[in-house]
């Protein structure tokens, strides 16, 4: 069976073993009689790379239609078994659909298998699907949840499913407000081995925080990171002010960590596009003051300035990539565990 | 002002891991405008930039003699980065910007004068750009003029500095035993061991170092590797071009010295080598370095063939022979194909051959490192059953798609006992959505931050060296070879497949 996952065609079918049937025969192309041709048998020798569960939670069609997309450009290179929920708790009449899909990609004259199946749940049933995800992971491989927009942090569904993920990937970009961050929190910190967090957000900071960073590699500005006194982001009006609030929590709590207090400002500026457009660190070590700035160019960069006292140094400019869901996706897909920094960034980020 | 505390650490490096970034430093290139610097050096500094991996302050001194101003030095790069980078374009405000810190002094390597040209530019970017005396010196020029360059380093004082300094060597590290070690002599008189790094470019390669993680990650391969179980190994390194515009260079050369010496050997020490204590440059170089230590001495007569390509056809084309190439003697006796049986002895080795190939113009381009396990002890199936199977083989494929296969026996499923030999493949493009950065780049990086692991260290090369000279002289002392002795487009000398045949064995086809 294959066919185009923008079109995965469902149907009802709520015995799971009939899904866990299905799955194995378009895994190996087996006929349901047990029975194999010369080109089944070819083909079931071949092994199957499989490196994760990606359990991806929609509640709306038109999200299912958009994150397909996602998925379809990152199952040749992460093959994994994808479950996608497409929990509509409000309809009206409960019923479950199902759809399998197995798709055969080439890739550099490689034939790489990535297998989807769609579980669509009306009504109350959606609450319940983590019993349906469950039986459908290939065991001894971790378990990512992806959930593209804010999650209901209060739904049974959400719950289930972050205690039975090794990974919850959200992006605080998305439908976010800034009293959300303390929840998410929350969930990496439920219980001693929590579900660890990944954000969309902190993978596009990365550039940001290397070139902070960057800055204070040298011994004479090291001096001058001991006497940060001031950290000001500055996001785009446009959008929301979460990606500024973790970077400025970033720098807060990093210098918290070698004991030192540093106040912080985040501001809208309608001058900037959506996301953070600058960041400002401000010194008085080394006996002056002195500024470091990254700024947000039009065209995909980012600037970096010195001023040590009345002087301007060392202003260069590196490419700021953009990185599209799949990207960063694909980046959280190789993380391994919890990234304290980014607790750490985000429960400063949540003290408002 | 309150007095501010002693940081002893960047506290904003913490959880950085993945993107190291070296010590703010400034690195001379001396062949600056030659073929090395335009394709592989600057593409890879200028990707190192735009990846934001290079320090602030990052600067680039040229040497070499054309008379450049910086801007035209700059110019030149520019092209060079346009032509030859990996990622395109080029994003012209990143060039702006890394460029500024690229500059030129015009020079010839035996003049003082230039010496003392460079230390002054240096030293002006010490305090405008903040590089803190942190050199690294490459060594991009013909191999004859590398020990009057670091001589003249020595004697103008630039290897002493308040920050630390390194060099970068390009192979060839000499011709043979003797003009290695006279080559390391002259390096150590002014830089330590610990400061020389000698590039050879395939350790920079993801799958060679992936050899060692598939080994040493990996619970189940370590138990069975070793002689109890492998029956041989084979190591390619196949080319199916010729030798381009190098007739002059590979004339003086050969297979041997071009291949054999350094990419060959590297992948025999690291398949071969016993699992570090750790990851340290020094652990890791110690194990390989037992490795060839350890190979018995070799018997030229029965464990080496050589060869020479005649003309012939090679993917549908119709190709010369070695001797009609431009800048080759018609009567050369150059080797452009060399297969040897190897034996390590150690514990882990003892009487397991290693036979190791290379060769220009075989009909595919293929490196890679085959395992061959021995037949399981006894087959309880009928004869007739298990006659067409062949042995398990792990194969670590290095290029052109880098993973790694597994072949063993299943059971036709159906009512009657057949087997036969699938194959199981895995290839890492598959697992890592990651583009992977070209060698020079990680190896730039590698040598900025000080972590020479992936370069060969002086006891190594030396004892490659002692290897092939061996081989050498064999050779010399044998009657000369009929060549050429295999036609262009074909896996190499009927020699090379009696080498193993004579043991009941065959070359592998990659």
């Amino acid at each position: 069976m294959s066919g185009d996952h923008g079109e995965v065609q469902t149907q009802p079918m709520v015995d799971i073993h009939a899904i866990e049937e299905e799955l194995a025969q378009v895994r190996w192309k087996l006929k349901p009689d047990g029975e194999i041709g010369e080109a089944e048998m070819h083909a079931a020798a071949e092994a199957r790379a499989s490196v994760l569960n990606l359990i991806t939670v929609v509640e709306s069609e038109s999200r299912y239609r958009s994150i397909t997309q996602v998925l379809d450009e990152l199952a040749v290179h992460h093959p994994s078994r994808t479950l996608v929920l497409l929990a509509q708790e409000e309809r009206a009449a409960m019923k479950l659909e199902a759809g399998v899909v197995a798709e055969a990609h080439l890739d550099s004259g490689h034939r790489v298998v990535t297998e989807q199946v769609l579980l669509h749940a009306h009504g109350a049933i959606a609450e319940h699907l983590a019993s349906l995800v469950q039986p459908l992971l290939i065991p001894d491989l971790p378990i990512m949840l992806w959930w593209p927009g804010r999650p209901d942090f209060d739904s049974r569904l959400f719950n289930e499913l972050s205690d039975l993920g090794d990974r919850l990937v959200v992006d605080t970009d998305e439908g976010f407000a800034p009293t959300d961050l303390a929840r998410l929190l929350q969930v990496a910190r439920r219980r001693s081995q929590g579900c660890a967090i990944g954000d969309f957000n902190w993978a596009r900071l990365l550039p940001w925080r290397q070139l902070a960073a960057q800055f204070f590699d040298m011994p004479t500005t090291l001096a001058r990171l001991a006497g940060l006194h001031g950290v000001t982001v500055w996001y785009g009006a446009d959008g929301p002010s979460t990606q500024a609030l973790l970077l400025a929590g970033w720098v807060e709590s990093r210098m918290a960590s070698v004991g030192i207090t540093v106040g912080r400002v985040v501001r809208a500026d309608p001058a900037f596009p959506p996301g953070v457009g600058r960041l400002m660190l401000y010194s008085d070590g080394s006996d002056e003051r002195s500024r470091f700035s990254i700024t947000k160019l039009p065209g995909g960069r980012l600037a970096t300035e010195m001023r040590l006292g009345d002087e301007d140094v060392g202003g260069r400019t590196v490419r700021l990539e953009h990185r599209g869901a799949a990207e960063l996706l694909a980046i959280e897909l190789t993380l391994p565990g919890h990234d304290p920094v980014y607790e750490e960034a985000l429960a400063a980020a949540a003290r408002g | 002002m309150a007095q501010a505390p002693v940081l002893e650490r960047n506290p904003l490096r913490d959880g950085l891991v993945l993107a190291r970034t070296p010590d703010p430093c400034a690195m001379v290139i001396f062949g600056a405008t030659g073929d090395l610097t335009h394709r592989k050096l600057m593409p890879a500094l200028y990707n190192l930039a735009l990846n934001h991996y290079l320090p602030q302050g990052f600067t680039v001194v040229g040497a070499a003699h054309s008379p450049l101003s910086d801007e035209e030095f700059r110019s030149q790069m520019r092209d060079a980065v346009g032509k030859y980078s990996r990622t395109q374009p080029i994003d012209s405000e990143v060039w702006r910007s890394f460029s500024g810190g690229l500059h030129y002094v015009s020079m010839a390597f035996e003049d003082p004068s230039g010496y003392a040209r460079i230390s002054s530019v240096l030293q002006d970017v010490d305090g405008t750009r903040g590089t803190a005396g942190n050199r690294v010196f490459y060594m991009a020029t013909l191999p004859g003029v590398f020990t009057t360059v670091v001589r003249s380093l020595g004697t103008a004082g630039l290897s002493q500095t308040a920050g630390w300094t390194r060099v970068v060597i390009e192979k060839p590290f000499g011709h043979d035993l003797a003009s290695a070690q006279a080559l390391n002599t002259a390096v150590h008189e002014v830089f330590k061991e610990p400061q020389v790094y000698r590039i050879d470019h395939y350790l920079g390669k993801e799958t060679v170092q992936n050899v060692m993680v598939f080994r040493f990650a990996n619970g189940i391969f370590e138990p069975i590797w070793n002689r109890r179980y492998v029956d041989h190994m084979q190591i390619t390194v196949a080319e199916d071009i010729g030798i381009e515009q190098r007739g002059a260079y590979y004339e003086q050369t050969g297979a041997l010295r071009d291949i054999a010496q350094n990419h060959l050997l590297q992948l025999l020490s690291i398949t071969g080598m016993e699992a570090p204590a750790n990851f340290d440059a020094e652990t890791v170089r110690d194990e390989k370095v037992k490795v060839l230590k350890s190979i018995r001495p070799v018997d030229v007569a029965h464990d080496v063939v050589r060869g020479q390509y005649g003309p012939g056809w090679v993917a549908g084309q119709e190709v010369k022979g070695y001797r009609q190439e431009a800048e080759v003697s018609p009567t050369s006796l150059t080797e452009t194909y060399g297969a040897l049986r190897l034996y390590i002895d150690n514990w882990r080795w003892a009487d397991t051959p290693f036979y190791l190939r290379t060769g220009k113009r075989l009909p595919t381009r293929a490196s890679e490192i085959a395992i061959t396990f021995k037949k399981a002890p006894h087959q309880p199936f009928a004869k007739t059953v298990v006659q067409e199977l062949s042995p398990n083989v792990l194969v670590m494929r290095i290029q052109p798609h880098e993973g790694a296969s597994l072949k063993i026996a299943a059971k036709v499923p159906g009512p009657t006992m057949r087997l036969r030999t699938v194959n199981m493949d895995f290839f890492y493009g598959s697992s890592f959505l990651v583009e992977s950065p070209d060698a020079y780049e990680r190896l730039i990086l590698d040598c900025m931050l000080g972590d020479p692991t992936l370069f060969a260290r002086e006891d190594e090369v030396e004892r490659a060296w002692q290897l092939t000279d061996e081989i050498e002289r064999g050779w010399a002392a044998e009657p000369p070879p009929d060549f050429p002795n295999y036609a262009a487009g074909t896996w190499g000398p009927e020699a090379a497949d009696a080498l193993m045949e004579r043991d009941g064995r065959r070359w592998r086809r990659p």
